[in-house]
């Protein structure tokens, strides 16, 4: 044998690796990232070019959030029949109006409704609703409820802002493994939790070897092809993600409890070029069958203040009118409490649409406590897909038609003069 | 001893055909493909052994492994932590108060008769032991791990890795690693059982009985948790049953319940009435239903495309689906005959099933020591932290779905950590170990480089004697909290 060349049989040419080698981000992770990581600079210029403009944040709730004990229809005398242990009392209500209010935890959401910028959505749900987790939390992944498609509808979203696929990072998505929703027919999402697991350790002298691993090569098989897909894509991307969480000074304050969305605060900050984030609640934490008064209460809790922080740092950073959050779950919870102080899968849920850019107030017309259907169920009053339609639209400016295969119409809860302001640069 | 030079996909046209491959076929590489998807891979030797065999022998020797000594298997040697106050543990520290405030006394510790805090001992007590079942979980899967690497029934072992996957509980609910120890022992046993018999142990067994809820279950108060999740996610998929099935499934277990580690039914809890389920109507039991359900066709091949996918490729197609449940249902859902007809299949030596699975962490780990010949699982990189950081924590799936697997395997960030992982191995870093109890303090202590001096350890102690052969690795300075004192840990390996 004759083989000198390293790289013999990893089908890289010595030209390409040169060319690898030199092409300014890489994988090369020697040392410490400087307060000012030229990285980031590098990944500001980029943004310039793509101007990320306006941004949608969805935060899923998953596991099921019982959307009556969060937005209370305290003035139905319904729903104290219906929930005589587990509803929640007049005086644990920061009211909104006679009828409804927040579950009392709730009080930094409660301060952004008051500053007029949440939209609350009453009775979100889909025909023929699936009381299964997973089959329903794929069905608003999909927004193709009791039917299918291979996408998602932030992954098709995507290609509707840039039916091009050219812009790099157009889809972040905070979680172990990649959400249905942010699947994508043009863009190749970046999917992480944990930013300094974002590096690959390596001494100097490995790095021209390491680097041809995302090289083009022949796949084997269709899951082969998938790996060596991202194995470009993760290095594109680690060494600006680790540069941009490293630059985060905020991460150190622990009054602010941001669950993950501190990392999209992060790469927010750094300019990064999305506009896409897709961060799921880890760990299933709403679904409560049992006793669920106590867990229930710390959710609403986590979750509310994590997103007034998230917003105290958009202001912060300037960014506040440029950023909407959507939040949902996959399905509200029955109407009547189970035997074990809890409740079961249901249907219908509340939605919230948060930002500047929002109109607050209520939308929608709240489901009847008394016309219960399909076993105790709340009967949906807006299709969840109509939120969507009013997102792509109103706010990011995409053809939400062709985003959903399906004309839907929108619920006005956009501001137009921020509408106006980004569509002119 | 041959090396793996390429692989050798045979032809498109074999996909999705289960007529057996002609023994001309059978070579080399073929035998590691067997090895690496029906197990955990192996070393050259191994893979050299079972191409010697021929097809027909290589694979009877695998699926019908009983045979086979297994001279290294070793029971679970437990650290004795729990003991029976802990039975009925709280399920959760509010939870672990009530009870004291009620009784006097919770966990077999009282409340404090004067003074402050008179509910500390209880909190102590409760947070005593979800870190002591957290780390012994911890133990139980390092001790899995090795089972995986050091069984000669790599199938065996193999098989009970998916069932714990699809009927998915975990510790951090359950909270008491002996029920965590108990699936893992039921899982091994019918690895290549029985299905419906399989199933009908799940619906029994205590980890699972607590997982879904089964002590809330009860006769005029059905709840629906395991129930559904039974027909969703063990047996039929969603879509084969109606809500009413779901509920007058629920109605057929009420009163399954479970003492520490016995399963029980209790009578007085039982709804004894007529259940119309699947469009059968009786006085049905939990057992009557899971006939029921493994009658229905679509279970065989609900079942068999999990096995499918789990050993062979990511996605398989409806016909293949169809044909492979006519297998299991054919033999009666005894597993080994279906794993018999996927081994020998063409289709499992066709293009479509080479590069088409993704290893799941916990296999990626096994396989990777399997092929380094080690002996056992290492200590360091830690067997746990390595797979935590890959997304898979052994008895800990991130919920009763049990992990996603195949594509969401690998994301940007967890690829780079495989590579991490695979470097860590090659490159144990003994130097990086941090002393976990040092305390920083509040004005700015800090633990300093790790140092290996160039002449090794003399085998010195503080005082100057002589102690435990072994190797010096490591020296950590740690200054204390104003940055004066200096503390130095000698870390050493003992033979």
């Amino acid at each position: 044998m004759t083989n000198k060349n390293p790289l013999t049989g990893t089908g890289v040419s010595r030209r390409d690796m040169l060319r690898l080698g030199a092409g300014g981000i890489g994988l090369g992770l020697f040392g410490g990232v400087g307060p000012v990581p030229p990285v980031l600079s590098q990944a500001s210029s980029s943004v310039a070019a793509n101007q990320s403009g306006k941004i949608l944040v969805v935060f899923e709730w998953f596991g099921g959030n019982d959307g009556l004990n969060t937005i209370i229809p305290y003035g139905d005398p319904l729903y104290y029949k219906h929930r005589p242990t587990i509803g929640i009392k007049e005086r644990d209500v920061l009211k909104i109006d006679a009828q409804f209010g927040w579950y009392k935890s709730m009080r930094g959401m409660q301060r952004l409704f008051d500053n007029g910028k949440v939209a609350i959505v009453h009775g979100v749900g889909y025909d023929r609703p699936s009381f299964s987790h997973f089959t329903s939390i794929s069905f608003w992944h999909t927004a193709a409820p009791n039917s299918g498609n291979e996408y998602g509808w932030v992954g098709r979203t995507a290609a509707g802002l840039d039916p091009s696929g050219a812009r790099d990072n157009m889809i972040v998505n905070i979680a172990e493994s990649q959400t249905l929703a942010v699947k994508a027919p043009k863009h190749v999402p970046l999917v992480f939790v944990d930013p300094q697991m974002f590096k690959r350790g390596m001494f100097a002298q490995e790095k021209p070897v390491l680097d041809t691993l995302a090289a083009d090569r022949e796949p084997v098989g269709d899951a082969h092809k998938y790996v060596l897909e991202v194995t470009k894509s993760a290095a594109k991307a680690s060494e600006v993600v680790r540069a941009a969480w490293s630059a985060y000074r905020a991460k150190a304050n622990p009054d602010l409890r941001l669950l993950d969305l501190d990392k999209v605060v992060a790469l927010i900050e750094a300019d990064f070029p999305t506009q896409l984030y897709y961060v799921p609640l880890r760990g299933s934490l709403f679904d409560t069958h049992v006793n669920q008064a106590a867990p229930h209460d710390r959710q609403l809790q986590y979750c509310s203040d994590a997103i007034e922080g998230f917003f105290s740092e958009m202001q912060r950073i300037g960014r506040a009118d440029d950023v909407v959050m959507y939040v949902h779950s996959e399905f509200g919870r029955r109407v009547p409490e189970n035997t074990s102080l809890g409740t079961d899968h249901g249907t219908a849920q509340v939605n919230f649409v948060i930002g500047n850019g929002v109109k607050g107030g209520m939308y929608g017309k709240p489901p009847s406590l008394s016309e219960l259907v399909l076993g105790d169920n709340l009967q949906s009053t807006i299709d969840f897909r109509r939120v969507y339609a009013t997102l792509i639209k109103e706010w990011l400016g995409a053809d939400a038609t062709t985003v959903l295969g399906q004309p839907f119409e929108t619920l006005g809860m956009i501001k137009a003069q921020r509408a106006e302001k980004h569509a002119t640069p | 001893m041959t090396p793996r030079f390429q692989w050798s996909p045979g032809p498109v046209s074999w996909q999705d055909d289960v007529s057996p491959l002609p023994p001309s076929e059978w070579n080399y590489d073929r035998a590691a493909h067997l090895l690496a998807h029906a197990g955990f891979g192996g070393t050259p030797e191994d893979i050299e052994k079972l191409a010697d065999a021929g097809l027909e022998r290589a694979v009877e020797s695998l699926v019908r492994y009983e045979p086979l000594p297994n001279p290294k298997m070793q029971p679970f040697g437990e650290s004795g932590f729990w003991d029976p106050t802990l039975d009925r543990f709280p399920e959760s520290r509010p939870d672990a108060s009530d009870r004291a405030e009620k009784y006097g006394a919770s966990m077999g510790v009282n409340v404090k008769p004067a003074g402050n805090r008179p509910m500390q001992p209880v909190s102590d007590r409760f947070f005593y032991w979800l870190r002591a079942t957290m780390l012994e979980t911890r133990r139980l899967g390092y001790w899995w791990a090795n089972r995986m690497l050091q069984t000669t029934h790599p199938v065996e072992e193999k098989m009970a890795l998916l069932w714990h996957g699809h009927f998915a509980t975990h510790e951090n609910k359950v909270r008491d690693y002996r029920k965590m120890h108990q699936q893992i022992v039921l899982f091994e046993r019918y690895a290549t059982g029985n299905l419906r018999d399989l199933t009908i142990e799940v619906a029994r067994n205590p980890a699972m009985l607590y997982f879904l809820d089964a002590q809330y279950n009860v006769k005029g108060a059905p709840n629906e948790n395991f129930a559904r999740e039974v027909m969703e996610l063990f047996t039929m998929g969603v879509g084969n049953y109606t809500e009413k099935d779901v509920r007058e499934c629920a109605r057929a277990f009420t009163g399954w319940y479970f003492d520490d580690l016995a399963f029980k039914m209790d009578p007085e809890k039982h709804d004894d009435g007529i259940k119309e389920f699947l469009g059968r109507r009786d006085n049905f039991d939990g057992a009557d239903i899971l006939k029921i359900i493994f009658e229905q066709p679509v279970t065989a091949e609900f079942l068999a495309a999990k096995i499918y996918r789990f050993l062979v490729r990511d996605e398989i197609s409806p016909a293949l689906r169809k044909q492979l449940g006519t297998v299991l249902r054919g033999a009666d859902y005894a597993v080994k005959p279906l794993l018999t007809a996927i081994f020998k299949s063409k289709d499992f030596y066709s293009a479509a099933s080479y590069g088409g699975h993704i290893k799941g962490p916990v296999e990626h780990m096994v396989a990777l020591m399997k092929h380094l010949g080690a002996e056992s699982m290492p200590g360091v990189p830690d067997f746990n932290q390595s797979t935590i950081a890959l997304g898979q924590h052994l008895l800990n799936p991130p919920s009763v779905a049990g992990w996603a697997g195949g594509k969401a395997w690998i994301t940007p960030g967890l690829l780079i950590a495989r590579g991490n992982v695979a470097r860590d191995t090659l490159i144990p870093d003994m130097t990086g170990f941090r002393d976990w109890n040092f305390n920083a303090g509040t004005q700015g202590g800090k633990q300093g480089p790790n140092t290996v001096p160039p002449n090794g350890w003399d085998g010195t102690n503080e005082s100057g004697q002589k102690v435990s052969k072994g190797g010096y690795l490591a020296q950590i300075k740690a200054s204390g909290a104003v940055g004066s004192s200096t503390v130095i840990r000698k870390i050493g390996v003992i033979h």
